[in-house]
């Protein structure tokens, strides 16, 4: 998988470059507008990351070009500018992503592996980890063969967990996806959401399986096989 | 009608003025038409009886008081013109003495026979006898031959009292008339001359900092209105160019404080995630990201607050009910104060609607309830209230936490402020989200007030203008018991997934 990276925040692009290398993708960056667009319109991407603020030309006239040519090719904004305005002009120019600086690379890594399998997502019914199933048709979840009673948020929280596993998740990303935007900077909502799911999940077993990671967030893994 | 508008006080002034002139003008009209007639009988009085005298008393010796007599009647005709002729000579004797007039315009017999005095310098014109009275005067003649005759004319003023009697009429009922006109012509040329003002303060009151771009309508009448909406205008230019200048601002302070921020987390959490090294260092990291996490969120935050000042926000407005968005963001928070032990009450009327942005609605009750579960003591409760007060929304929040101090009470929308620092970090608060809560209601065009006693509780108060179509009879009325949605959530368990 091949990933342009259209930023010209060297160091930005450098942190993002190394962590998505550390993903197994192969990517080019390019640090100003012209240059990533001369990339973009010579080789087969198969997603491009692209900055706003752009020397040469600025990220919306790279996104209208890329369009213009009827490239397929899934593009996903990276910006510090969060006006409402701004996201509405880059979804009209065909932008498929928006997200907004700082984040956290897990999220950035999330929604690069969401674009790449874009089209027919094969999502299976089942997800398991170790001795844990949550059950996606029935909602259900059991935990070494016995049902857990989980509230549907609870549940909700679980499946982003476990639709990610491996992957830490930062509280603002499961706030977006769990909650909404109002409850934006009302993290603790998450922790107590946590505290309430790693009761009914982990408290009875001896294998953790709900992780935190300081600073970041949470994640579900399974950290025996590691 | 407003007694200070404009239009009401240049309409009366001017109305008054014109009254004042009519009024004078009448009386000067009346009196001196009065005097004008007066005097024009009296002088044709004197004139016929000095006709009387030079034409026919000069050859009375001559000609004899037989021919006096016959030349009076066939001349004048006293009876048929209404006129009252008495020719007396010195002695007494009555020469001519006409009788009452056919048309009984006055009575003969009220006028006495002629005193000495009379006869001797005659008398000035003058009006006696009450009833049907006659206007009446006396002329002596000397005849060339030395024969004094009196003379008397008289007429009644009855036909002169007719004439003002119509005018009177008239002007009492000409002038009002013609104030009440002046009245009304008056209301309508102020108000066609007072209507590019309206248009002009209609449009001012419309131009919000979200439609800065509109301008006021300017009428091309060269007059001070035009230049009123001209100054006007480029006022609202320089206020235009002063909001672009914070929104520019905002961006620009967007993009060079998150891009920093930005790397800095890049970097610590690939720290984090590619060189995990001993516990000490990782906790050092993760602190690092924390604090990061924290400055972002100041940033976001500071930045909401400065759109939604500068109306530069987006708020959407649409139609919503109150007290269903009430009762689904708390029932996403119970758990938040379950864990406390706070039981959240409802006290909501159905169809309380507002025109609003959801997701900022929405998280003004996040923040409202937040706040109270963070600040109440375990056990205790919360209560929220949506109700409707004549054309507003009013929608409460309560506790029966630990206050605030009065000291303290006016600052609380303000950024960072912050009653006890302690305190609020332990809470995790950044010291915006009132302010946020503030500058979302204004954007809404609402009102809120906090009233609170250390020790007793807080009460925070929103009020939105209610969406007027959709006020019915029975809503927003408490004391219904049907329209009465009351939940407790922390007795209602949260919904277990069907099973």
């Amino acid at each position: 998988m091949r990933i342009l990276l259209i930023e010209d925040e060297v160091k930005v692009a450098s942190f993002v470059k190394r962590g998505l290398v550390a993903e197994r993708y192969a990517v080019d960056v390019a640090d100003d507008g012209r240059r990533g667009l001369d990339l973009a319109m010579s080789f087969q991407y198969d997603l491009v990351i692209l900055d706003l603020m752009l020397p040469g030309l600025d990220g919306t006239g790279v996104l209208k070009r890329i369009r213009a040519k009827d490239t397929k090719v899934p593009v996903l904004i990276l910006t510090a500018r969060d006006a409402v305005q701004d996201k509405v002009t880059n979804f009209e120019a065909g932008a498929d992503d928006y997200l907004t600086k700082p984040f956290a690379f897990a999220e950035l890594a999330v929604r690069v592996k969401a674009l790449l399998r874009r089209g027919p997502v094969n999502r299976a019914s089942t997800v398991r980890l170790r001795d844990l199933e949550l059950d996606r048709l029935s909602q259900q979840v059991k935990r070494a063969g016995r049902r857990i009673e989980l509230t549907i948020k609870e549940y909700s929280l679980l499946e982003y967990l476990m639709s990610n596993t491996g992957r830490v998740l930062s509280r603002n990303m499961i706030i977006e996806h769990v909650w909404d935007e109002s409850f934006d900077g009302l993290t603790n909502v998450v922790d107590v959401y946590i505290r309430h799911l790693r009761k009914k999940v982990d408290d009875a077993h001896e294998c953790k399986l709900i992780h935190t990671v300081r600073g970041v967030g949470y994640s579900v893994r399974d950290e025996s096989e590691a | 009608m407003n007694t200070r508008s404009l239009r009401f006080r240049m309409t009366t002034s001017y109305v008054g003025l014109l009254a004042t002139a009519l009024l004078l003008f009448g009386a000067t009209v009346y009196y001196g038409l009065e005097r004008h007639l007066i005097g024009q009988l009296k002088e044709s009085l004197v004139e016929q009886a000095r006709t009387i005298a030079e034409e026919l008393l000069v050859d009375a010796h001559v000609k004899g008081d037989q021919y006096v007599i016959t030349e009076i009647n066939e001349s004048y005709d006293p009876e048929v013109n209404g006129r009252f002729i008495r020719v007396t000579r010195q002695d007494g004797h009555v020469l001519y003495h006409s009788a009452s007039p056919r048309d009984a315009s006055f009575d003969v017999s009220q006028i006495l026979p002629p005193t000495p005095e009379a006869l001797e310098h005659g008398y000035p014109p003058g009006v006696i006898g009450g009833n049907r009275p006659i206007l009446l005067q006396g002329l002596t003649y000397v005849t060339p031959n030395g024969e004094r005759y009196l003379i008397e004319t008289g007429s009644s003023n009855q036909p002169i009292a007719r004439e003002l009697r119509t005018l009177r009429l008239t002007l009492a009922l000409g002038i009002p008339v013609f104030i009440l006109v002046a009245v009304f012509g008056g209301l309508i040329l102020v108000r066609n001359l007072l209507d590019p003002i309206r248009a002009i303060t209609e449009q001012a009151e419309r131009i919000s900092s979200a439609n800065i771009n509109e301008r006021l309508p300017v009428v091309h009448t060269g007059d001070e209105v035009e230049r009123l909406s001209l100054s006007l205008n480029r006022m609202i230019e320089r206020l235009d160019e002063a909001i672009q200048h914070i929104s520019r601002f905002s961006a620009d302070v967007s993009h060079e404080l998150r891009t920093p921020l930005t790397i800095l987390r890049g970097e610590l959490e690939a720290m984090a995630s590619q060189r995990p090294g001993d516990a000490e260092s990782m906790d050092m990291v993760g602190n690092a990201l924390e604090e990061i996490d924290r400055l972002s969120h100041i940033v976001d935050q500071l930045l909401v607050i400065a759109r939604l000042d500068a109306g530069q926000a987006g708020i959407e407005h649409v139609p919503m009910d109150l007290g269903e968005l009430a009762v689904s963001t708390a029932e996403q928070m119970h758990l938040m104060a379950e864990e406390r032990r706070i039981s959240i009450r409802f006290a909501a009327s159905k169809g309380v609607h507002v025109n609003g942005d959801p997701l900022r609605m929405k998280q003004i009750l996040v923040n409202l309830l937040d706040n109270a579960i963070k600040y109440s003591p375990e056990g205790s409760w919360v209560e929220v209230r949506v109700q409707a007060q004549q054309d507003t929304a009013v929608l409460t929040v309560s506790d029966n936490g630990i206050g605030i101090a009065p000291e303290s009470l006016p600052h609380i929308f303000e950024r960072f402020y912050r009653a006890d620092r302690a305190r609020t970090r332990t809470t995790g608060g950044i010291g915006l989200g009132l302010s946020i809560v503030k500058s979302i209601v204004g954007a809404h065009e609402g009102h809120i007030s906090v009233q609170s006693r250390e020790g007793e509780g807080t009460s925070v108060r929103m009020e939105l203008p209610l969406r007027k179509q959709q006020v019915t009879q029975d809503s927003g009325k408490l004391d219904a018991a049907d329209d009465r949605i009351v939940q407790d959530f922390s007795l209602a368990n949260d919904q277990k997934i069907a099973s």
